[in-house]
């Protein structure tokens, strides 16, 4: 609490590189887990995942250029992903991209939890298009995207 | 997930060093030595959800059709107004929070127009929610955005494309 300005200026940085990096990696994830699941998705669903790849795809190049802008190095995409069940047909492909956005959400929450309101902003706003998404994937809602269930209620 | 909680806690013990004693982070609110304004972003929201959890309530007197619809969607606003509570402690002898009278609900008829009105509701909470959150304590702050982001997807959810036929 008495922590003089300098060391909790610091401290607040590393902890916005810290969240910011963690939405980038969720954000990377999303894009290659968009095109696997794309494969698998026709019709309308099919121009609605191209939508949302294309999306992911932005929201990594902001998160991008607002890593680099703390000086920081942004994290890259890894050369593979461990997907968390097979992905063979349209079902699994919906399954998917759902818990990609749960992903997302608990991501963009860790963006919340910091103190300056324009983040605080962004970060809710990224919470809310993953819930969104993930609602359209799934066809029904949590009750709270992001977080985990009450312990206790 | 560990993260986030951690993160949490680490922020509410900056501000409050009776944060560690307890696991989570909010039984310190109604702490001394100030009053925080976690307090009041709580009671703005544990009214907004008392309204939207009699608007239900009310939408669902009058339409019972639109039941398999809407309760799980009430069930999650049950949910909200639980966790929020939970997070108010009220000093003892102080007036509870909770005792705010039942809002007068008038449900448009019909039952697209009942499904519309709430639609309206929940997109109005959302914002409401998101309109606290630069006031609140960290961990407040991201109750409150999963929150608005659950009351969003209730109005995705009650758009026209699945309206009651």
């Amino acid at each position: 609490m008495t922590a003089s300005p300098a060391p909790r200026a610091a401290a607040q940085r590393a902890a916005t590189i810290r969240a910011l990096q963690t939405a980038l990696a969720a954000e990377h994830t999303a894009v290659y887990g968009y095109a696997v699941a794309g494969a698998h998705l026709a019709g309308p669903r099919q121009q609605v995942v191209t939508r949302g790849w294309i999306a992911h795809q932005q929201a990594r190049d902001t998160l991008i250029a607002m890593v680099a802008a703390l000086g920081a190095q942004p994290v890259p995409a890894s050369a593979t992903y461990q997907l968390p069940f097979p992905v063979r047909d349209a079902q699994s492909a919906a399954a998917l991209l759902a818990l990609l956005e749960d992903g997302l959400a608990t991501a963009y929450l860790g963006v919340v939890a910091l103190t300056s309101d324009r983040l605080r902003l962004f970060g809710a706003h990224g919470v809310r298009t993953a819930a969104l998404r993930a609602t359209g994937w799934r066809g029904s809602t949590l009750a709270f995207p992001g977080l985990q269930p009450a312990a206790g209620g | 997930m560990g993260q986030l909680t951690r993160r949490g806690l680490l922020s509410a013990a900056a501000a409050l060093p009776l944060a560690a004693a307890g696991c989570q982070g909010l039984r310190v609110l109604g702490t001394p030595p100030r009053p925080l304004p976690d307090v009041a972003v709580l009671r703005t929201a544990t009214d907004g959800e008392t309204v939207l959890i009699a608007q239900y309530t009310a939408v669902l007197a009058a339409q019972p059709g639109l039941a398999g619809l809407l309760d799980p969607l009430l069930g999650q606003h049950r949910a909200h107004l639980d966790r929020l509570r939970a997070r108010l402690i009220v000093p003892p002898g102080a007036a509870t929070p909770s005792a705010s009278p039942r809002p007068h609900v008038q449900v448009p008829p019909g039952a697209a127009a009942a499904q519309a009105f709430l639609q309206r509701a929940e997109r109005a909470a959302a914002q409401a929610l998101t309109g606290g959150l630069t006031a609140a304590s960290p961990s407040l702050a991201q109750l409150l955005a999963s929150i608005a982001a659950a009351e969003a997807s209730h109005a995705l959810l009650l758009g026209p494309s699945r309206r009651a036929r």
